[in-house]
């Protein structure tokens, strides 16, 4: 079996069976701070914020070494090491770590969950202090402008007022594009992996159908079932069903199960055949449902939906301000976030002028190609935070080449 | 290709010009126009270990074929726009120079010739197609699509409406200036649109919905 299809089998860190992992960071830990009040993008104030953060390395004292790292859909603000309390690596130990691509003997590393979550930042399942009772579905809608709102006052409090990097997949890529275009002098490298400036019809149709599941599911209660006995947990379990499945590629799905049965028919079983594949559905379904809001599924999704960064906006009105310099990384198997929505926000880039490479990486484990082990996209993402850096280092007054 | 080539064109381009290098490979060229002539420098390679390699020497690099890189700019954004041993192995090489002159102002392309002498005894004597040290693969591994002479290039800039601005011939032992159709194993030129043609600029403004 060669390397590729061990990674594949292999798959990311969120939730699938980990026997053995070894992180070099150890066991690693996440804080909160209660930052005083939030008033979201539809008007909504929030009394006071919690944010769940996560910091790697050292904090240079130049405070030119910041790489912020924003998580998807499902992620939260462990980066990377060892969760105590799970005992499971972070969502992106793969590529964050000493000597790794995100070196954090280099990088001081900043993770926070995203407003709206439910690992530790105030999000629907939260305690509304008017009440004492959990938001629900009281909780304001949230936009990915928000969710980058709420990190620039976590950077405030931390004292970092420059980025050397914004770096994230997926809806972490429309954050770090909202953060290179809200907050130009803050941002010195952006790295949009796997994302787009605004879903297509495809892209918010999966995500409905998720929503559906589980606003469908009798124990959802109108999003008020914080105080009942059952939550929609089978309706969240479908939701993330059909997300895994875009998550992957049609190639991956063959290697990882092609048509192997799981187990011998039993007596109580309606079809003879429990394949493989529907085994793993179903555990991804159980294992998410133990850690994820099916709120915070709703309001995240839709966020994602409602995220449009150029909002009919004329590109170059958009770009114009920008100084960042982008690495923009697609991959060929993604067929969620197919590299055409990335080579289209390449093109405005760089036809406003703003200094674009960009990377379509041939790797054939779908959208999660940026989530799992893979080399070739360790090595493009290495390369340039090193190049970028040195350059940086080499000249401290010109931080903006162009 | 010969290391002289691109001496040459470092030779050509002036100090702080913008650069567009297509088929840049790992960079190493465009790395050292960078350094030596301060140019503002991008380039685009098909090959994605290529451009992690770009990417490695801190280049401006965009993956794509040469076509795909150029419709990433607007109108005569760059001052030079390099094609270095990358013609020949273009489907349309008429279509990619005149797109290169949409975006540059000047474009430099260099080439292998095919009526070097060496070719031609070949051609001649043994009636096959020629391998030589500047087309060193058999016809059914060579990248090269188009197989061409300095005669033949020129022609092709007169049909394009490209005037040759100026031309470097070379073979092993250095530059060639006598018969260069029949001594020189590469060729560079240095192309400007010509002005008798109506320029073709027409992409005034820059359309959104790209």
């Amino acid at each position: 079996m060669d390397e590729k299809e061990k990674s594949m089998l292999e798959g990311d860190l969120q939730d699938s069976v980990i026997s053995k992992y070894h992180s070099d960071l150890g066991v690693t830990h996440t804080q909160k701070v209660k930052l005083p009040g939030f008033t979201t993008q539809s008007g909504y104030e929030l009394k006071e914020l919690e944010i769940s953060y996560q910091t790697l390395g050292t904090l240079n004292p130049a405070k030119d070494n910041v790489v912020l790292v924003c998580h998807a859909l499902s992620g939260d603000a462990h980066v990377a090491g060892i969760n105590p309390k799970t005992g499971r690596p972070g969502w992106w130990d793969f590529h964050v770590g000493p000597g790794k691509s995100i070196d954090t003997n280099k990088f001081y590393v900043i993770c926070s969950n995203v407003l709206g979550g439910c690992s530790g930042t105030t999000g629907p399942s939260s305690i509304n202090p008017d009440t004492g009772k959990p938001y629900a579905t009281e909780f304001p809608p949230v936009t990915i402008r928000d969710m980058v709102r709420a990190q620039v006052m976590l950077l405030d409090y931390l004292g970092i007022k420059k980025i050397f990097a914004v770096i994230g997949g997926s809806m972490g890529g429309m954050q770090a594009l909202v953060w290179a275009v809200d907050y130009p002098d803050r941002v010195h490298t952006c790295i949009p992996i796997a994302t787009c400036m605004a879903h297509s019809a495809m892209q918010i149709a999966f995500n409905e159908i998720g929503r559906q599941a589980i606003m469908t599911d009798p124990n959802w209660h109108g999003g008020y079932y914080y105080d009942k006995n059952c939550r929609p947990e089978h309706g969240l379990a479908v939701a993330r069903m059909i997300g895994h499945v875009t998550y992957l590629s049609e190639y991956a799905m063959h290697k990882k199960f092609g048509r192997k049965i799981q187990r011998p028919p039993q007596p109580e079983d309606l079809f003879p055949e429990f394949f493989s594949v529907e085994s793993y559905l179903q555990h991804q379904g159980e294992s998410f449902v133990k850690r994820f809001d099916p709120n915070s599924y709703l309001y995240i999704t839709k966020a994602l939906d409602r995220f449009d960064l150029l909002e009919n906006r004329h590109p170059r009105d958009v770009f114009k301000n920008v100084k960042a310099r982008f690495l923009v990384v697609s991959f060929e198997s993604d067929w969620l976030y197919p590299p055409s929505q990335s080579k289209e926000l390449v093109k405005h880039l760089k036809r406003c002028n703003i200094p674009t490479t960009y990377i379509n990486l041939d790797t054939p484990y779908g959208h999660d190609s940026f989530l799992i082990k893979n080399p070739e996209f360790s090595k493009a993402l290495s390369n340039f935070l090193n190049a970028e850096y040195r350059n940086i280092s080499q000249n401290p007054n010109n931080n903006n080449h162009r | 290709m010969h290391k002289n080539l691109y001496d040459i064109v470092i030779d050509w381009i002036p100090e702080g010009s913008t650069v567009l290098d297509l088929g840049t490979g790992d960079g190493e060229f465009l790395e050292r126009l960078i350094k030596i002539r301060n140019v503002k420098g991008e380039g685009v390679e098909i090959n994605p270990n290529l451009v992690t390699k770009c990417i490695e020497r801190g280049l401006v690099v965009h993956q794509g074929d040469v076509l795909d890189g150029l419709d990433q700019y607007g109108n005569g954004v760059f001052d030079y726009i390099l094609l270095l041993g990358t013609m020949q192995e273009l489907l349309d090489p008429q279509k990619v120079v005149n797109e290169a002159f949409r975006v540059g102002k000047r474009v430099i392309v260099s080439y292998s010739n095919f009526a070097h002498l060496k070719a031609r005894l070949q051609m001649m004597f043994c009636g096959k197609a020629p391998v030589t040290s500047s087309l060193p693969s058999p016809w059914y591994k060579t990248p090269n699509l188009h197989f061409c002479s300095i005669l033949d290039f020129q022609d092709f800039c007169k049909d394009i409406g490209a005037k040759i601005v100026k031309s470097a011939y070379i073979n092993k032992a250095g530059q060639v200036k006598f018969l260069p159709n029949l001594f020189a194993e590469y060729a560079v030129s240095m192309l400007e649109k010509s002005s008798e043609t109506p320029s073709r600029k027409t992409e005034i403004s820059y359309d959104p919905a790209i």
